[in-house]
């Protein structure tokens, strides 16, 4: 760096006239090695002005936990909209339940049956989980059930 | 606002307000102090930050209101001045060993009128553009940069007195 650009630089940064590119150039030269004689006494403020910045806080800040009342009252509407949503289904499918059409029958004696069914196979794979050479028996069977 | 974006927002300026706060105070835990007192003020006013053009100038402009604050009181009621001199002469003996030129900084400093104290630090130290500072502290860019003129050539003095003892 030309020693006679810095020097003028350094002047304009003792009037406040400098921009923040020329003040990092100052505090650059100022950390180098080649510091000319006559403004080693600047030296260490540029360094100094520099490491500064390096300064943080240990201690971490504490906020206090969310009590908000305004957030409190939106969950409660949340919630009752939730309560009166289930209730309103609830409702509904009690009474489907009390009077079924014969389709409706019908389908549920099937669903009854399949589940037995199921629950048939269930019960022989939990016993026949040794024997996994008839594995494929099975699946064959439930292939047939489930088409 | 939640907590999750108040600390994305405020958190990365904690240094910053940090530093203006131990510049001002000179103790590090009255610094601390100050940091989480400013925090806490900053979380209840949350809703507004969103309408500042700048949060961290926000926060830099209510740390240095407080501490002024802190200094008036503490000047008002005499207390813990001693103390805290005595406590600021053993850090700067620590700080020595890990930041070089640090402690020259904060000595030299140390003397300047408040305001000067802070323009310095938030120019020199944090780097602000004179734009920001002016509004930080709400003083025209041209007082800014004469008090700064001032507060500079003040410590050329001090340095070059301090320099020359040094080597004669």
């Amino acid at each position: 760096m030309e020693l006679a650009k810095i020097e003028s630089v350094l002047d304009s940064y003792f009037e406040g006239e400098t921009t923040l590119a020329e003040e990092k150039m100052l505090r650059e030269y100022f950390s180098g090695n080649q510091v000319a004689p006559h403004l080693e006494a600047y030296k260490n403020l540029f360094i100094g002005l520099k490491n500064a910045q390096a300064e943080v806080s240990e201690k971490e800040v504490i906020l206090p936990k969310v009590t908000n009342s305004s957030n409190r009252r939106r969950w409660l509407s949340v919630a009752v909209s939730v309560v009166i949503v289930l209730g309103v289904v609830g409702l509904q499918f009690s009474e489907n339940n009390n009077q079924l059409t014969p389709e409706e029958e019908q389908a549920l004696a099937e669903f009854n049956k399949t589940k037995e069914t199921l629950l048939l196979l269930s019960n022989s794979f939990n016993k026949g989980t040794g024997e996994l050479a008839v594995l494929g028996e099975f699946t064959i069977a439930k292939n047939k059930i489930l088409k | 606002m939640n907590q999750i974006e108040f600390l994305e927002t405020i958190l990365p300026c904690k240094d910053k307000l940090f530093r203006l706060a131990k510049r001002l105070l000179v103790s590090k835990d009255e610094a601390e102090d100050a940091v989480q007192e400013v925090f806490l003020k900053l979380w209840k006013g949350r809703d507004k930050i969103q309408n500042y053009k700048s949060p961290e100038a926000f926060a830099i402009t209510m740390t240095k209101n407080y501490c002024l604050d802190r200094l008036k009181s503490r000047q008002a009621s005499n207390l813990k001045i001693v103390h805290n001199n005595y406590k600021n002469s053993e850090n700067i003996e620590r700080d020595l060993e890990a930041n070089e030129g640090v402690e020259l900084v904060t000595k030299i400093m140390k003397n300047l009128p408040e305001k000067q104290k802070i323009i310095m630090q938030l120019r020199d130290i944090e780097q602000f553009e004179f734009a920001e500072i002016s509004q930080m502290l709400e003083i025209n860019e041209t007082a800014i940069r004469v008090a700064l003129s001032r507060a500079r050539k003040v410590v050329r003095e001090q340095l070059i007195k301090q320099y020359n003892y040094g080597i004669s």
